[in-house]
Order: structure tokens, then sequence, then C-alpha cells
């Protein structure tokens, strides 16, 4: 059984008076521990499908199942708890919260769950050292580099472990080489924790560390290959 | 860190605003406990002068005579003050007659409102008797002192030493006129009082009416910390078996009760006003505070906060506000009140005259009092509206939906 199975799924946005599809007829279906990227120009509906996988969204149609539990069909509070327990998200712009320190930010989906805080900052600390930011923990955002944040940032996704880390473009904001730091980073984490992630980019460095390439055109799967490393 | 650490952090965004908001919550706690207290001083001082120069805390009446002033209904206070004055809260008995009649003077004659004392207990605890303009107090009973309002005394044209008749009609509706001498005369400040007063002695004032030994009124001082309230059934039960029974000085000065009564319910609109513009702008605070962070609240919501959840963090950066408003306002109400109490305000010089209050003379210098249960209530109920003025700012963050909000610039 596939971890992610999405089956003839649309999206359509109401715009006004319009309708915008931004999907339509998409199926995927994802294994644990695959390293995907989502590619396609702006628009073609990258963003979509992470937000419908990851449970902040909801299909128009279709079908969406997480290890085999269909996401769409669940009450908010259940989605919310199902993504504070399953899915790690990293975002394009970091979106840290900026009165909070390096590492509360990082700790906050642990705080969410409920953990004590000596347990939460005891795997903050292991994870900063392991991501390379060891020591940055007291540092509010704004005193980090964007490298420095996005790990920040992979680092609040991981932090509880999740089943799938779903990243929205997490290096359109990087120059390259922090962004080939970050790649290897996740790499890395997907090796060594069988953590699945799936990326949305049109970032050519992030497409060519891909494992596997699903090319979306207008709401619609153009291409689905894997890549050899 | 947790939900109220949080709470703290996010309060802390926007320092400017915060701070005006903390400032004008804890300026308007500081004002309504400052000012109540002052008020409730005020009234109490106002009551305490009008129960000992009037009717008690609590009097004791035969029939309707509070309300009627029927001079028959008089009773034999035989030995009810001795009684009276073992119930513990009470600290003075007062028996009182009262006779309507004539002062003359050989120039002038003005009708009168003859009070009969009971000398040396009164002087303890009668302010008008603290008022003596000129010569001394009663000395005696029974004797042919009395002392005059000094208004009643000019237009007499008498002064101390002077001789003057007076003349009541007595039980059978004969008129009675006995000779008295001036022993003093006071200023009581309030104009009708001192156009009127003529006290004599107690057996004296009983005698001229007809009822030797009977009195019309027992006016009951009670300690400081004792109540009204609390001690009216013992009191009642005291009384079971007679005709007389007791009044508290809420119904026997209704005057006075409705002024403070009056004076109150205006303060109370004032404060009602203030909570208002209060909430107001703690609407407006969060409001704000929350429409700059929809993306942010979506970035929450996706992490995987529920709605509930980030209710609760909202509620909570409304709960630290309060809690923050109400330590520093208590803080400055407290210091507020001390001044109050300890220096209070003059108004003498503003106020060179002084002025009758519900049939009391307002004290130109107002003193605060601690009136903590109602500063713990003032305050609870200021952390409430805080709260209650988070909701709907907490109610529109939680309806959010994550992948709308993320989108929001």
């Amino acid at each position: 059984m596939p971890l992610i199975q999405l089956t003839d799924v649309e999206k359509i946005y109401p715009l006004g008076n319009q309708q915008v599809v931004a999907l339509s007829e998409f199926s995927l279906s994802i294994d644990k521990g695959e390293f995907t990227v989502l590619a396609g120009p702006s628009g073609s509906g990258k963003t979509t499908v992470l937000n419908l996988i990851g449970g902040i969204d909801q299909p128009t149609r279709g079908r969406i199942e997480i290890e085999g539990r269909d996401v769409g069909r669940r009450s908010t509070r259940a989605l919310a708890d199902f993504r504070l327990r399953h899915i790690g998200f990293i975002f394009q712009s970091y979106n840290l919260i900026p009165v909070l320190t390096a590492a509360e930010n990082a700790e906050f989906t642990l705080m969410l769950q409920g953990m004590t805080k000596p347990a939460r900052r005891a795997r903050i600390r292991d994870l900063f050292a392991d991501l390379g930011i060891g020591g940055l923990e007291n540092r509010k955002p704004r005193d980090l580099s964007g490298g420095q944040q996005q790990r920040v940032a992979v680092a609040r996704a991981m932090a509880s472990h999740p089943a799938v880390i779903l990243a929205d473009e997490p290096t359109a904001n990087l120059d390259s080489q922090t962004a080939e730091g970050l790649l290897d980073l996740m790499h890395r984490l997907n090796r060594q924790h069988h953590t699945t992630f799936i990326f949305s980019s049109h970032d050519p460095l992030v497409i060519s560390r891909a494992r596997r390439i699903v090319r979306l055109r207008d709401g619609r799967l153009e291409d689905d290959r894997v890549q050899q490393p | 860190m947790d939900i109220l650490t949080l709470a703290w952090k996010n309060l802390w965004r926007n320092r400017r605003r915060s701070f005006i908001t903390l400032t004008a919550l804890s300026l308007s706690l500081m004002l309504m406990q400052g000012f109540h207290n002052l008020a409730v001083g005020s009234y109490a001082r106002m009551i305490d002068s009008g129960v000992r120069a009037g009717s008690g805390h609590i009097a004791l009446y035969r029939g309707d005579y509070n309300r009627s002033r029927d001079e028959a209904l008089t009773y034999a206070a035989a030995d009810l003050p001795k009684q009276l004055s073992a119930v513990t809260e009470v600290e003075h008995v007062l028996p009182r007659v009262y006779l309507p009649g004539l002062a003359q003077s050989s120039r002038e004659s003005r009708g009168i409102l003859l009070t009969g004392i009971a000398p040396a207990d009164e002087a303890a605890v009668n302010p008008f008797l603290r008022q003596l303009e000129a010569g001394s107090l009663l000395n005696s009973s029974e004797g042919r002192g009395a002392l005059l309002g000094s208004r009643l005394a000019s237009e007499l044209k008498l002064s101390v030493g002077n001789k003057l008749v007076i003349t009541v009609q007595n039980r059978r509706g004969d008129l009675i006129s006995e000779l008295f001498r001036i022993r003093g005369i006071v200023h009581t400040g309030l104009r009708d009082v001192d156009g009127s007063l003529v006290m004599v002695g107690l057996k004296k004032a009983a005698s001229m009416g007809g009822f030797p030994g009977e009195i019309h009124e027992l006016a009951l001082i009670l300690n400081r910390a004792a109540n009204v309230s609390e001690v009216m059934p013992k009191l009642t039960a005291l009384m079971r078996h007679s005709a007389v029974h007791a009044v508290a000085w809420d119904v026997a000065m209704p005057n006075l009760s409705n002024s403070i009564k009056l004076d109150y319910a205006s303060q109370k609109v004032i404060f009602a006003i203030m909570l208002l513009i209060v909430t107001i702008g703690i609407v407006n605070t969060m409001l704000m505070s929350v429409m700059e962070r929809v993306r942010e609240f979506g970035i929450i919501l996706a992490v995987g906060a529920s709605p509930g959840r980030l209710f609760q963090m909202i509620l909570a950066e409304g709960l630290v506000m309060g809690i923050l408003s109400v330590v520093t306002g208590s803080l400055l109400g407290s210091l507020l009140t001390w001044y109050l109490v300890d220096h209070g305000i003059d108004l003498r010089r503003i106020m060179p005259q002084s002025i009758e209050f519900g049939g009391v003379i307002f004290d130109p210098v107002l003193r605060a009092i601690w009136d903590l249960p109602w500063m713990a209530k003032i305050s609870l109920y200021l952390l409430g509206l805080a709260l209650a003025a988070t909701i709907y700012p907490a109610i529109k963050a939680a309806r959010l939906a994550p992948a709308e909000a993320m989108r929001h610039v």
C-alpha cells in the first residue's frame, strides 16, 4: 500500500464570479521514504497538491489517502491532529514566528503535542546539532541568515518525527550554495530517518537532486519519472 | 514555552500599542478604585454624622412614628436602654423626645422643634453638640437649661444667659409654657436645624409633653465593625413582644439614603462609560493584532494547531493583558487610595461655605476608606472584560482556513 494516494483529485477555487481549476483529474501515489519533487511553472498546481496532501485544503472532488486513511473526509480538528502528528511543513519564506527564539520555533509542534519542556529542549538540542545550527537556539529569526532560518524551519518540521515532510519551494529564497547545503541535509534526513520528502519547485538544482520528478502543467499531471542518482 | 509565555511574547510584538492599551486599562482601574473608595469614605462620614445627629444606625419607634411624627406615639423606655446596651454591637443608646412648639423671647417668637436629650449620653456622640458656638452643654436632664440653634438665637435676638419661653401642647391638648435659660448656642451648618433646634433635658421635655418616663425614639449607635443588617434580626427578636420596632437608618432617614444612592448611581454611570471605552480599546488592540497576523495564524494552523488551540492562544493574550492591567491598576489604585485616606481632597479653597447633602453637612475634606472587597470585585470584572473583549478576535482567528490564511499578504 502506498503511503500517499491521490485518486482523480480536482480542486476548484472560486475567484469572484468565476471558478479557477487548480487541479484536474490528478492521480498520484507516493511510497514511504521517497524523495519527490513536484515540478512545473507557477500556477501549475504544485502548492495545491502539497496543501491537499497536508490536509490544509480540501479537494473539490476525488480521494486523498495517507497510510490508508481518507484525509478529505476528516473534521477540522481531526485534520489538525493529523497534521500535527504525521506531516511536517517547510515553507518558501521560512515562516518562523518572529517573537519566538529559534529553539521555541522548532519546538512549537512539540508544545502543541503536550511534550514537557525538558523533553522538548533535549530533542531540539540534538536536532539543532544535527542540522548544523547548534548554538543558535536562543537567537530570534531576525538575527539569523536565510539559510539558518530555513534550517530552523526544517527542525520545526522534523521535530515530531513526521511520516511526510512537505516543502513548498524551500530553496526559492536561498543562494545556490545554501540551497545545495539544505538539499544535502534533506537527503541525509531522508536516508537516516526514512522520512518521505515531497517538494514543490521549479528550481533546476532541486529538480536535479530529486529521485522522482512529477511534472504538472495547468493543474494536470504532465510527466512522472524516476531519475537515476 | 507554554501558551502564556507565547501570549506574553505576542503582547509585546507591538510595544507602543500594547503599552497604550495597558495604560488605559490600568489608569481606568486606578481611577475607579480610587474614586469609589473616596465616595464610600465620604458616604461613610455622611452616614456617621447623619446617624449620630439623627436617628442612629438603628432607631426604635412605636407604631409608624418615623413616618407620621405623631407625638402620641411614645413608649416607656424603662430598662430597654440597659437591655440594648448589652447587645455587643451597640455602642450608645440615646433616648429622645421630639415636640413641636413655639419659642418666644421678649422681642420675637419662632416655631421650633423641642428635642429632649440625655445630656451625658448625647455629649459623647451627637456632632451637633461639638459645634458649640457659645456657652456650654446641658448638664441636667430635668433642669431649665436649653441649647439653641445659631439662626434661631439670632432671630430671637438672644444670647447665652438670656431667657426664653417655650410653649408646647401636652398629651391632653393643653398648652404648656416653661421658662428656660440659654446655656449654649450651636451652629450645625444646616439652615433648617439652626433655625429650629432647641435641646433641653429629656425628663423636662417628657414632663412638658405630659408623658413622664416615656420617649419617642431610642437611637442606637453601633460600633464601627458592626453591620446594620446583621444587628437588625437580633433587635427584632428582642422586641418581638413589644409595640416598639427597629428601623434601620436608611429607612428612618430616607433623604440621606436616597441622596447617597443617587450620587453613587451617577458615579456608576461614569464607571460604566469608562469600562465601555476600555472594552472598545481592548477589542481594537486585539483585533488589530489578529488582523496583522493572519498569515502567521495560517502557518500555526498548518503545522498542527487546532482552531480551538488557536482560540486559546489569542484568549491567553487577553488574559495576560488583563492580569497585567489588574496588577498595575490595583497597585496604582491602592497608591491613590492610600493618598486619599491619608491626605484626602480638601475642597475648602474652592468651596468656602459648608454644603448640605441629604440633610447632613458635607465634609469639605473628602477622605477615602479601603473597600477591599469592591477593589477585588472590580479587578475581576476588568479581567473578565479583557477576556470577553478578546473572544471576538479569537473566534475570527480560529475560523481562518489555513491555506487561505497563508496566502494572505
